[in-house]
């Protein structure tokens, strides 16, 4: 069943094109990974999918509703999309439980004790119960990734989408991080991770979306991406990355 | 030894006087420092507002009460009001001048300690679902102002000092006390020494607190 359907997705900024006309869909349990090269609009892309960057023209379909209408309520929407930075962005004032709590108190209006409750299982899911009392600034940035995680899951959304979640880690924690992605997957979780890593898309079950000059240049499992593709652009742009791999 | 004695007689005999004085001062140190706060924060919000308007007339206001003397200010509403009819007590004067001077300032403190701030966190904020104004409440204010506990105890501290000057709208705070009590004795030197020794240790209680709360609210980093 899909769950999200974007339709001639555009996106200018000072009449330059950033995105061209985006067309994928998405559907539940689902995993697809955006890849590209710096600047094809992978970050925007995600970014207009929940209307932190408004799109300038085109459909978003999150289940069943448009919401780039001006009527919807895009907070409500919001609160249904997990949304786990690149650079983490825990709330560096609070612990990693209050890091996960705030969402549960102030959005769900839920008492102390319940948020607490399902705070601390959110972060054990994620391995870091250990570390719940810790600050941002005590937690290396695989914790960090992890309690971001926690906090976009704890809102029980309907997708978690992921902008480069390995690129401010050391390959260690990058491995972690697939792993991390493939047991929510295994969970059901519906993931939508923006990256140009090809390890961890290597190591993720769903369908990479090629994106180049803003728009969907091809859809295929990353294997056959890197098998001599028709494409000459997913061809330069997998070449290229073969020698790091 | 006989003068220091006769000095410290009238003190003591002034004594009351003085401690009036002193409690007028705090009282309206005290005000203005919790009101100068609220509508620095106040203002603060204004200059993150959406709308261009409000925000250039926030920076304009900023811009005046920064640029123009306090005293012109006291001034104005203490001389200039009545001519329209309009009389507030002195006390009342120098809240209203001295809250519209202070949240310039404080705005500013908490503007360079919003600058300061991991923007990210804003964006991470608004993909969870929050409001503007639970993004103010629960994630800006908070970091912007324990980051900013130097400038506005500081600013305290200024408060504490430049009070002061209310005395010249008739408000008989602790410095009008112990003027009126040098032009008493004539013994300008030691009245004044102990004047600014009062000061001093009003302030460095305040400097003492500032550093307390440094320690205890300052975010990890």
């Amino acid at each position: 069943m899909t769950l999200l359907q974007v339709r001639g997705l555009t996106k200018k900024h000072d009449d330059v094109g950033v995105l061209n006309g985006v067309d994928f869909s998405l559907c539940k349990g689902e995993i697809k990974i955006v890849m590209g090269p710096s600047g094809c609009g992978k970050t925007t892309l995600l970014r207009c999918l929940n209307r932190l960057q408004e799109p300038s023209s085109g459909e978003i379909i999150f289940d069943g509703e448009e919401i780039t209408a001006a009527a919807v309520d895009i907070q409500q929407v919001r609160q249904r999309i997990g949304f786990v930075f690149q650079n983490f962005a825990l709330y560096r004032h609070l612990s990693a439980l209050d890091n996960v709590k705030l969402g549960l108190r102030k959005l769900r209006g839920l008492s102390d004790a319940e948020a607490t409750q399902r705070a601390i299982y959110e972060l054990s899911r994620v391995e870091m119960q250990d570390h719940q009392d810790k600050y941002p600034a005590h937690l290396s940035g695989g914790q960090q990734q992890r309690v971001a995680i926690a906090r976009a899951l704890v809102m029980d959304p309907a997708v978690l989408f992921f902008d480069e979640p390995t690129s401010a880690l050391d390959p260690l924690m990058a491995r972690e991080v697939a792993n991390l992605l493939n047991r929510l997957h295994d969970e059901k979780v519906t993931i939508l991770c923006v990256t140009h890593d090809v390890t961890l898309a290597k190591n993720l079950p769903g369908d990479v979306l090629f994106l180049n000059h803003g728009r969907v240049e091809a859809e295929a499992p990353i294997s056959e991406l890197m098998k001599n593709h028709a494409n000459e652009n997913v061809r330069a742009f997998f070449e290229q990355k073969a020698p790091s791999e | 030894m006989s003068e220091a004695f006769a000095f410290l007689n009238d003190i003591v005999d002034y004594g009351p006087q003085i401690l009036s004085g002193l409690i007028n001062t705090l009282i309206l140190a005290g005000t203005i420092s919790v009101t100068g706060l609220l509508a620095g924060i106040l203002i603060f919000r204004l200059t993150l507002s959406d709308n261009e308007i409000i925000r250039k007339s926030t920076a304009r206001y900023i811009s005046f009460f920064i640029g123009t003397p306090l005293i012109v200010l006291l001034f104005l509403m203490y001389y200039g009001l009545p001519q329209w009819g309009i009389n507030f007590s002195p006390f009342t004067i120098a809240v209203i001048g001295f809250t519209l001077n202070i949240a310039a300032y404080n705005s500013r403190y908490l503007s360079a300690a919003y600058n300061g701030i991991d923007q990210h966190q804003l964006m991470a904020a608004s993909a969870q679902g929050f409001s503007s104004r639970q993004i103010f409440t629960l994630i800006i204010l908070p970091q912007t102002l324990r980051r900013a506990i130097p400038g506005l105890t500081n600013q305290v501290a200024l408060n504490i000092k430049d009070s002061s000057i209310a005395f010249l709208i008739q408000y008989v705070d602790f410095f009008a006390q112990m003027q009126e009590q040098a032009s008493l004795n004539f013994q300008y030197l030691k009245v004044y020494a102990v004047t600014g020794a009062v000061y001093l240790l009003l302030v460095s209680l305040v400097i003492f607190a500032s550093k307390r709360l440094e320690t205890r609210y300052a975010i990890p980093h």
